[in-house]
């Protein structure tokens, strides 16, 4: 897996950029359990294991979706990639997993490979992964049937491919936002941000979370699941 | 020292007795002199005490000065004693760092021999060090060719071994293998007895097989034979139920034919009774429309008495009203003439109504004029009061002035009476020029400074009056003004309140934005959000519809069944059901007219065989009237006991044949006997007659 360039390019930067997001959307939708668990097969990516999906339809579906996204990305036209987990009954959304593409316009004109070795980009997109897999453990359960979808924002004067049409932002009111971590590859910078509706009980159980994350601290983390514990004690008294 | 202040003590101690002993004396002597003579000793004795007392201070003193003298050949005794210690410890001393002085130099050259001596020992060490590592390096080589071939020895060894063992496992191979082919050799052997003994098996075995075959064929055969008889079975039982419900049913029939007399005789009845009725009905009727008719009849008296007396009261009214009023048109025509005049009256009122406001509004403009008029009148006033007070100002100048004239008239006059007899007129002259110009400059001054008050009161009158204005017509002018001032301050307040408010809305808006973007909103001017068209959550949308739909589709379908269920149980039944029930249906049917033809066909072949009929009319009452009966009514009654045995019941028939009765059944207890007998002897009758 390792090239033999010592610099990124753009073409480079855009497959780093996608191959992320194939195997981001693969770990969240297993994570949130969108589709059951044995559809997945495990491979290895990254120095890590992820969950990647078997069903055919799927497959075919993220694959198109990606390759679009490389063109899109090769022309810097991309803004935000957002993945959106509606509930099949209520029609609500319930899940925003939202991830900002900040692209720099000039490498394009250079076309010089720029200095960043991909390994330091490697460990960068491993943390946010694992990261990603860390924040589900504070994530409500979807016990109702989801879908998702993949929304993906650009400027305004791009022309629509035929197997595209323009769609609503399914902004969720009354959210709470948790940012995650951002990796760059010196062309392109990906933030990522999870979006979930909110609940009181959630409100009060996600501040603690999101002052710990930026901390980083394993022992605060170990306070707010204690919290954690006593809340949901609190709430099975009430 | 110590011997120094023994002698002090024993001088003081000398010095003290001395002077003890001194005392002593004169005390002695007082007493001694005492009973000679005590008043003149007196003053001997105070003298002596004096004395005595000055001594004792002579002495004190002098004790204190050989004290101070002993003490300070002490202290030059311990001087010289310091200073002879201390040269000792000076000449030590410096004999000591002559000592060190000298020591300190041979240290000195010691320590650089002993330096060159280190030098050329590092050197050595060097050298030696450098030898070392050669050797070592030779050490090394060699031992790294002894290692070479060390590993070379093992590597060689190591094959010896291998090769070794090689040969051990091809010889254990070898044996393995031939072992295994013996025992496969045996094996061989013993597969093919049993390979024998399985054939011969399969022939016995086979040959069972056929055996088998023809039983199961028999067996098969039998068993058709015994569903064929098992279905007769079921057939005959059938046909048993039948019968028994067929029999009861007929046992019905006499009831059922008398509750039909008896219903015909209740018809005919019924029928009788119907035609009263209806005449009654008819009757009824027609009462009523008369009634009906009365009751109307009545109304419309009332009612038409009520009219009557509306009519006289109108009748009435012409006579109340004093008008020629006959007839409702004569009241309509007043009632018309009234409302003209109402009307002419309005209009009367309303032209009243505009005069007056137009005779008011006059009046207010007259007012107005008024009281310009009544301004204008005070302006004038107050201008002719100024004129006037002018007017008096100027007759007290004149007053004045006249005034002055005269008394400069009468100093002139006494000036000049006073002329006359002296020279001075130049002088006079000068100083009256100078009163005159003093005059004149003062009257000037008066002048201007009347003018000056003059001015100044008529500006007085006109702010007085510019204030009345003010105060009275023109105060809206300076309140204008300060309600401008106010007016323009209270915008400026409302609209430094609208900036901060906008700027807080700016503020909100911007967070708001800002909010919105994290959120996922965006500018519909520069971005554009897009999804392929066939993605996860519309293909499970439609899924889900289409469940739904097929859902409910299955719901209606069941709620109809249900329905129709609930309203006819039969009719609504589904499909297969419904054919089910026809079926069974068309079966009952079938099976009841072939029982009913088969009953017929039995009853009356028993009826020609047996020459009786028999008919049940009770349960458990049998009936038989014969072929060759002479009446319809003969019968004979049989009845079946708890104990299944037939006993023949008395009837008028059976009156008649007491002789066969008691031959036949009490005597041969045999009931076919009696009942061919019985037939008999009424052939025998029927033929004969």
């Amino acid at each position: 897996m390792t090239s033999t360039l010592k610099g990124i390019t753009l073409k480079g930067s855009t497959e780093l950029v996608a191959d992320f997001f194939s195997f981001g959307i693969n770990s969240i939708l297993y994570q949130r359990g969108i589709y059951p668990p044995e559809t997945f097969s495990r491979v290895t990516h990254y120095d890590m294991s992820l969950q990647v999906t078997t069903d055919s339809k799927l497959k075919n579906y993220l694959t198109n979706v990606v390759s679009q996204l490389k063109e899109w990305l090769y022309e810097c036209t991309v803004q935000k990639l957002v993945l959106v987990i509606t509930c099949l009954e209520t029609n609500e959304v319930l899940e925003r997993w939202q991830f900002d593409i900040e692209c720099d316009k000039s490498a394009k004109e250079s076309s010089a490979p720029r200095e960043k070795s991909i390994k330091t980009i490697q460990d960068e997109i491993r943390s946010v992964i694992r990261q990603i897999t860390a924040t589900v453990t504070f994530l409500p359960l979807l016990e109702t049937p989801c879908a998702f979808d993949l929304l993906v924002y650009t400027d305004k004067d791009l022309v629509v491919p035929e197997k595209w049409e323009e769609s609503g932002p399914q902004i969720i009111d009354q959210s709470e936002e948790v940012r995650l971590r951002s990796f760059t590859t010196s062309i392109h910078k990906v933030l990522s941000l999870n979006l979930k509706h909110s609940s009181l009980y959630e409100q009060f159980v996600v501040l603690h979370l999101t002052c710990c994350l930026s901390a980083r601290c394993v022992a605060l983390v170990l306070c707010v699941l204690l919290s954690f514990i006593f809340a949901g004690f609190h709430l099975s008294l009430h | 020292m110590l011997d120094i202040l023994s002698t002090y003590d024993t001088t003081v101690l000398t010095t003290l007795r001395s002077f003890n002993t001194f005392i002593s004396r004169p005390e002695r002597s007082q007493l001694q002199s005492e009973r000679s003579a005590e008043s003149g000793n007196l003053q001997n004795q105070y003298k002596r005490q004096m004395e005595l007392l000055e001594a004792a201070e002579r002495v004190h003193t002098q004790h204190r000065y050989l004290q101070l003298d002993q003490e300070k050949k002490q202290m030059e005794l311990s001087h010289k004693r310091a200073r002879f210690e201390l040269e000792k410890a000076v000449s030590e001393s410096a004999r000591d760092l002559g000592h060190e002085v000298d020591r300190n130099q041979e240290l000195l050259g010691r320590i650089r021999k002993l330096e060159e001596r280190e030098t050329e020992a590092k050197k050595n060490l060097s050298e030696q060090l450098e030898e070392n590592s050669s050797l070592c390096k030779k050490v090394e080589g060699l031992n790294k060719k002894l290692e070479e071939r060390d590993t070379l020895l093992n590597a060689a060894n190591q094959t010896i071994t291998s090769l070794k063992d090689e040969i051990r496992d091809l010889r254990q191979n070898i044996q393995n293998q031939e072992l295994t082919i013996s025992t496969q050799t045996l094996e061989n052997q013993e597969l093919q007895e049993q390979l024998d003994l399985q054939r011969r098996k399969y022939q016995e075995v086979f040959q069972r097989c056929q055996s088998l075959q023809d039983a199961q064929s028999s067996c098969s055969e039998h068993i058709i034979k015994i569903k064929e008889l098992e279905t007769r079975l079921a057939l005959q039982e059938q046909d048993i139920v039948i019968v028994k419900n067929v029999k009861s049913e007929v046992a019905r029939l006499p009831d059922l034919e008398k509750d039909l007399k008896r219903l015909r005789d209740e018809n005919a009845f019924l029928r009788e009774s119907r035609e009263n009725c209806s005449l009654l009905k008819e009757k009824v009727e027609g009462l009523r429309s008369k009634l009906e008719r009365m009751e109307k009849t009545k109304e419309e008296l009332v009612n038409m008495e009520l009219e009557k007396e509306k009519l006289q009261a109108w009748e009435n009214l012409g006579q109340s009203t004093g008008l020629n009023i006959r007839k409702p048109e004569d009241l309509s025509r007043e009632v018309i003439q009234i409302q003209q005049r109402e009307i002419t009256l309005k209009e009367q009122n309303y032209a009243l109504g505009s005069r007056v406001r137009s005779l008011e509004r006059s009046q207010s403009t007259l007012l107005a004029e008024m009281t310009q008029q009544s301004s204008k009148i005070m302006e004038e006033q107050n201008k002719r009061e100024a004129q006037e007070s002018l007017v008096r100002r100027l007759q007290r100048r004149v007053l004045l002035l006249t005034k002055e004239r005269n008394g400069m008239r009468a100093i002139l006059e006494s000036y000049d009476s006073e002329l006359a007899p002296s020279e001075y007129s130049p002088q006079l002259a000068n100083r009256l020029k100078e009163a005159e110009e003093v005059l004149q400059r003062t009257q000037n001054h008066n002048m201007d400074m009347e003018v000056l008050t003059f001015s100044l009161f008529q500006v007085e009158l006109e702010l007085e009056t510019a204030k009345k204005e003010q105060v009275s017509a023109a105060d809206s002018c300076s309140s204008a003004t300060k309600e401008e001032v106010n007016i323009l301050r209270q915008k400026i307040e409302d609209l430094e309140k609208e900036r901060q408010r906008l700027e807080e809305q700016n503020n909100n808006l911007e967070m708001r934005l800002e909010r919105h973007n994290l959120q996922g909103d965006y500018d519909p001017v520069k971005t554009r959000v897009v999804h392929l068209k066939m993605n996860p959550t519309a293909a499970a949308k439609q899924q889900r519809q289409q469940d739904v739909e097929v859902l409910r589709e299955e719901v209606t379908r069941l709620r109809e069944l249900v329905r129709s269920l609930q309203d006819g149980g039969a009719v609504g039944l589904s499909q297969d059901l419904r054919k089910q029930m026809e079926s069974s249906k068309l079966t009952n049917q079938r099976l009841k007219e072939v029982f009913q033809k088969k009953i017929q066909e039995f009853r009356t072949v028993c009826y020609v065989l047996t020459g009786y009929q028999i008919d049940i009319t009770i349960e458990n009452q049998y009936r038989l009237t014969s072929v060759y009966a002479e009446h319809m009514e003969d019968s004979l009654l049989f009845r079946k006991g708890s104990n299944g045995n037939m006993q023949l019941m008395e009837t008028e028939f059976s009156k008649t044949l007491g002789e066969m009765v008691a031959l036949h059944l009490h005597h041969q207890k045999s009931i076919p006997a009696f009942l061919s007998a019985v037939t008999l002897d009424l052939f025998s009758r029927q033929t004969t007659i």
